[in-house]
């Protein structure tokens, strides 16, 4: 079974991104904030990470910039769900991992579970 | 993200795009939270707990959402209104903010507290906007509190019992240098958006700067270690001293 670590700061929103992504069958794991993500990245090596962008402490840049740091971490594909996703192309964001972004504004519950299918196939 | 070049151009003498930019950009948050949680009381599956539990949390996301648009609100108003600034207890008015709060902090697994004094104190301010002060930096600190902590109300005398300082202390991760010197920047000019505690876009702290200085106050913030205190400082009521 896959694990998915959650980056999310909003703990309703991250609890929904879980409950949706268990029923897709994923393990998850939560994280409030970068910080503690790249600790959790360490201990709990996750298969893919859903991430937000405007997050508590360090933004998801800083994550990003610290998974591309090692080679086993650059290696984890990344999803970014965010209020501003309209601001991000994902031409800019690839280099760093990113694989899809997810638009909190617009999406359905289920694409969540849709952007992880794809990002880890 | 920041600003794109223009957003914030002048549309005549007294209007300006970046506080619209600036609502906008905090609504979206609990528009989307919103709408997400909505969407999950569509699972069939959910037992009546569950979909009490997504009723409530909609409830008070969408009351947080209100806050912000009353405020908006009442600040485009201050100007033009008149409002009478009066002598008033702050645990009193902290003592039913909390209890107002008490829920929403409940929800999301937090406590909100005041800090007991020993002397009683009055200060000068409008009930109404000294209210929706604590009310924003309580709301402020219940984002960037850590889980199972608690947000602490504090009342100070300083200045030799001339200012009272209300307070709203968080316990959360500690501010980087970086952060504490956007926010310093926040509480001193309009807003914009930058990405400092950067879920907020500053218009929290703007319209709260805008409310104290109607009551000839004035909001600052301390940064500690283990998170920051938010504060409004007003004038002492005279009233005590008096009896």
């Amino acid at each position: 079974m896959s694990k998915v670590l959650i980056v999310e700061d909003d703990d309703w929103l991250a609890a929904q991104h879980r409950r949706v992504l268990e029923k897709a069958g994923y393990q998850t794991i939560i994280s409030p904030h970068a910080l503690d993500a790249i600790v959790m990245i360490d201990s709990e090596k996750p298969d893919a990470i859903v991430l937000d962008v405007l997050l508590t402490g360090s933004t998801g840049f800083t994550l990003l910039h610290e998974l591309q740091s090692y080679s086993d971490t650059a290696a984890i594909p990344v999803i970014i769900c965010s209020n501003v996703a309209d601001s991000l192309s994902l031409e800019d964001v690839e280099p760093y991992g990113v694989k899809r972004i997810v638009d909190k504004l617009t999406m359905l519950p289920d694409d969540i579970a849709t952007a992880v299918r794809g990002a880890l196939t | 993200m920041r600003e794109r070049e223009g957003q914030s151009q002048a549309l005549g003498d007294d209007f300006t795009l970046a506080p619209v930019v600036a609502a906008a950009h905090e609504l979206k948050s609990p528009l989307a939270l919103v709408r997400q949680l909505s969407f999950m009381l569509e699972d069939e599956t959910l037992n009546l707990a569950e979909r009490q539990k997504l009723l409530s949390q909609i409830r008070l996301t969408s009351e947080r959402a209100l806050r912000l648009t009353g405020d908006l609100t009442r600040a485009a108003r201050l100007e033009d209104a008149m409002f009478e600034l009066e002598p008033i207890n702050p645990w009193q008015l902290c003592d039913d903010i909390v209890h107002e709060l008490t829920p929403l902090f409940a929800a999301h697994g937090r406590a909100l507290t005041i800090r007991p004094h020993r002397h009683p104190l009055l200060l000068v301010a409008n009930r109404d906007l000294l209210r929706r002060i604590v009310m924003n930096f309580s709301d402020n600190a219940l984002h960037y509190s850590e889980a199972g902590a608690a947000v602490e109300l504090q009342i100070k005398s300083l200045q030799a019992g001339k200012i009272i300082r209300v307070g709203v202390r968080d316990f959360g991760p500690a501010l980087s240098s970086d952060m504490w010197r956007t926010l310093q920047q926040k509480l001193a000019t309009a807003p914009q958006t930058v990405h400092a505690r950067p879920q907020s876009s500053g218009l929290g702290l703007y319209i709260a700067g805008m409310f104290a200085q109607a009551m000839h106050g004035s909001i600052g913030m301390t940064r500690h270690r283990d998170g920051a205190t938010f504060y409004v400082d007003l004038q002492a009521s005279q009233q005590l001293s008096l009896l």
